[in-house]
């Protein structure tokens, strides 16, 4: 065998978040048996911690992940994947062949920076829409003084034409009424 | 002339996100980039709608489907 026959895969591990810490070490030291027995040899392990499942799995909401990097043989590989197949306490895993030039990434690290990040952007959206809903309330409250002021000076052009036509009668009634005009 | 206004771009004018950052690997426990091609229900969106192409479409179904596989994804919302 030489060395162009190994490649990296990736283990992707589920496990309920209820277990007993024993049982927990157990658990990750039997799957890492399982691998080495057949050459693996470890490049990195990334522990999630408890993240709430999409569904329920065999009616667990949580469960913790493990990622782990193995450079092996791809041989055995059907065996690891019977032998995980039958572990106790072992909800899900799968195996992952990642292309060529993979970088190893800390996934348990950056979802924890993307939820602050996205934390910040939802207070950025609640502030942003508050800050709309103050300028439409400004706006309105606009509108409604400029309606006044406008139905104002609606009413008061009104009155002086009435006041015209008061004037006017009077007139023409003491014009009328007035005996030494002679037409 | 009211045809015209009512007439939405054409979707076929879109570039696929993916190929605009040269990505090569669509990682099934990278959810922040596979979120936006994703709908309210779970569904994977169409590829006429996100103008994702085809070699990344298929990337997407499958780290979508690993991911749905491991619980962190929801099959149907």
């Amino acid at each position: 065998m030489t060395d162009e026959d190994l490649r990296t895969y990736e283990f992707c591990i589920l496990y309920p978040s209820n277990l007993s810490q024993k049982e927990e070490v157990d658990l990750l030291k039997e799957i890492e048996k399982i691998i080495e027995e057949q050459g693996g040899k470890q490049v990195s392990k990334d522990v999630w911690g408890k993240r709430g499942l999409a569904y329920k799995i065999k009616g667990h909401d949580e469960g913790n992940f493990v990622v782990y990097h193995y450079i092996m043989d791809p041989t055995t590989l059907k065996e690891i994947d019977i032998a995980l197949r039958i572990t106790p306490n072992l909800l899900r895993h799968i195996i992952v062949k990642p292309p060529k030039g993979y970088r190893i990434l800390k996934y348990s690290e950056t979802y924890e920076t993307w939820l602050k990040e996205r934390e910040g952007e939802e207070d950025r959206k609640k502030k942003e829409k508050e800050e709309k809903l103050a300028q439409r309330v400004a706006e309105k409250a606009k509108r409604q003084v400029k309606r006044a002021a406008a139905k104002k000076e609606e009413e008061a052009p009104a009155k002086k034409p009435k006041a015209d036509k008061k004037k006017i009668s009077e007139e023409l009634e003491r014009l009328i009424s007035d005996d030494d005009l002679d037409i | 002339m009211s045809r015209n206004q009512q007439r939405r771009p054409d979707p076929r004018h879109k570039k696929c996100k993916f190929c605009l950052k040269e990505i090569v690997y669509i990682d099934y426990k990278d959810y922040p980039t596979m979120r936006p091609f994703i709908d309210y229900f779970g569904n994977i969106m169409a590829r006429y709608y996100s103008g994702v192409c085809l070699k990344h479409q298929k990337m997407l179904k499958n780290s979508v489907e690993r991911a749905r596989f491991m619980g962190m994804m929801a099959y149907r919302k």
